[in-house]
């Protein structure tokens, strides 16, 4: 078992998710909770939002959303990004998601399985991940109609990703989505639920919100690297990462926390972590252990706080130094490191 | 707790055998000769049904065999972990146009890619795309642009590759699969700590 603790402070969670739902109203907030919540827990984070008024989540995947359906109950909508295979889709139905349809087999696949499943569309606006190439949508919206018009599926939205490469591409993107949507029109659909943005682009484009807006990474206080400061966003982080100290050796405080919990080792020697006497440097990272520089007093027991909500350093902190992005840095946090909450 | 004997053959455990699965080690342990395991606390009791009694599970202590041999990473031994994903879709990339968030690549020429499960969320390091290969249906295809939190992009060319294909990230170079070095010269951290986390993070199984 880890000696380190990822602790997690609800009320700051919730003041983020208010914060974003202020933001893009009268836009929705879908709280996007793939990975187990962007590795914060599932369960303790969807509580908590359903209480503070969120009514939609990303899930991602089938099985991301059926722990949100068991922790929330019929209630609210939950949205996957994508199912694999026939066990999955008829999960979709039983579990009653919302599906992202963003490929014409995946289309017949679904409406096979009947009940109607609900669906939201996806156009590839340019990011050339998922989604259906413009040059395919106006045939793809077309059969999507034929399939809506004999109760096989019902599409309720359309969406897409943007780059986030430069505002004159976004706005391309942009362009195509909107082109999408009359098409769509056009074929007959009457889809509600048009959503574009994640994080980013919600808060500082309000062209980009629509009718819902994707928001993970700033509910959980994750500012972008090279981005806009927390201050700026209204936003702070949520979790720190905590470690005792194991030993005092000369001139280091040896503390319990390592790569192999998910710091990563690349970090050695570049940031400071907060210690009962204020920031010292991390000088050394191994797979069970980090070696910190002394402070006075330095005794087995005390905590280090060694990024996050109440360290000096945040998760984007520490991945602008290593070249990423913050939600990589909290996601590499090892599911083995027990979380405990705050505020709950 | 156990005793431990000297000549005794000590294997560390930790870190749910660093990602491979604790439980799922220790018959083959048994099998091999080891002695005793030291593993994480909260994976004690499992370890231990596990063992059957053929192995003293301990929760602390110094191992006698070396870790990194024992899963063939860092350049001891066979590798032990292979990394699967799947693809989900491909489609064609016309030249010119931008792939995955920042548009960190374009395609130089028209081609094909294979939209494929496993980003950084499942250990697939953000750092990967455009500095690592992925083996489908007998062949490498590099990983384009930024590797996202749970999919990634492939440049498959004109390679018969459908969807639902597994894809293979790392594994036994000597079954032609990638190296789990690639990943360690491309990211600068160690095998330990990348093949841990991706252990903790998929859906496991063992053969």
């Amino acid at each position: 078992m880890s000696e380190a603790i990822l602790s997690v402070d609800l009320d700051a969670f919730a003041a983020n998710v208010a914060t974003a739902r202020s933001r893009v109203a009268p836009a929705d907030v879908m709280l996007v909770v793939k990975d187990d919540a962007y590795a914060h827990g599932i369960p303790a984070i969807v509580m908590r939002a359903w209480q503070e008024g969120v009514r939609w989540f990303g899930a991602f995947d089938v099985p991301t959303g059926r722990a949100v359906r068991e922790a929330l109950g019929h209630e609210p909508r939950i949205f996957v990004w994508l199912a694999f295979g026939e066990d999955e889709l008829r999960s979709v139905a039983e579990l009653d998601l919302d599906l992202g349809v963003g490929d014409a087999a995946l289309l017949e696949e679904i409406a096979a399985v009947g009940g109607r499943t609900r669906v939201h569309l996806k156009v590839d606006s340019g990011l050339h991940r998922n989604g259906v190439r413009p040059e395919e949508w106006p045939a793809f919206v077309e059969r999507a109609a034929q399939l809506e018009r004999v109760g096989a599926i019902e599409v309720v939205g359309i969406w897409s990703h943007i780059a986030e490469a430069s505002d004159a591409e976004d706005d391309a993107a942009r362009a195509a989505f909107d082109l999408a949507v009359r098409q769509a029109e056009e074929a007959g659909l009457r889809p509600a639920l048009r959503h574009l943005a994640a994080s980013a682009a919600s808060f500082a484009r309000g062209e980009f919100r629509y009718d819902l807006c994707r928001i993970g990474a700033f509910c959980y206080g994750i500012r972008p690297s090279g981005g806009p400061s927390d201050a700026v966003l209204g936003i702070r982080p949520i979790a720190t990462l905590r470690a005792p100290v194991i030993s005092v050796d000369g001139e280091s405080v040896v503390v319990g926390v390592g790569s192999l919990d998910g710091l990563p080792s690349t970090l050695a020697g570049r940031f400071d972590v907060t210690t009962p006497a204020g920031p010292r440097r991390v000088t050394r990272i191994d797979g069970r252990r980090s070696w910190v520089e002394s402070w006075p007093d330095a005794a087995p027991g005390q905590l280090v706080d060694v990024f996050g909500r109440e360290a000096a350093a945040s998760a984007t902190d520490l991945a602008e130094l290593i070249g990423t992005i913050g939600e990589e840095v909290a996601l590499r946090v090892s599911p083995r490191v027990p979380r405990e909450y705050r505020g709950a | 707790m156990a005793s431990v004997a000297s000549g005794d053959h000590i294997v560390d455990l930790r870190y749910d055998a660093l990602g491979h699965g604790a439980a799922a080690c220790a018959p083959t342990l048994a099998d091999a000769g080891v002695d005793a395991v030291i593993v994480d606390g909260d994976l004690a009791d499992a370890v231990t049904d596990a063992a059957a009694g053929r192995l003293r599970v301990l929760t602390d202590g110094d191992p006698t065999l070396d870790t990194a041999a024992l899963f063939g990473i860092e350049g001891s031994g066979a590798p032990v972990m292979r990394l699967s994903g799947t693809v989900l879709g491909v489609k064609p990339l016309r030249a010119g146009e931008g792939v995955s968030y920042g548009y960190l690549h374009r395609a130089a020429h028209d081609t094909r890619i294979a939209l494929v499960t496993g980003g950084y969320a499942q250990g697939v390091v953000r750092a990967l795309g455009g500095r690592a290969h992925v083996r489908v249906r007998g062949a490498l295809h590099p990983i384009i642009g930024r590797v996202a939190m749970d999919v990634c992009v492939v440049d498959v060319q004109e390679a018969e590759i459908r969807r639902g294909d597994p894809v293979v990230f790392f594994g036994d170079p000597s079954r032609g699969e990638p190296p789990l070095e690639e990943w360690v010269s491309s990211t600068g951290m160690g095998a330990a700590e990348l093949v841990a986390l991706v252990g903790a993070r998929v859906r496991r199984d063992h053969e």
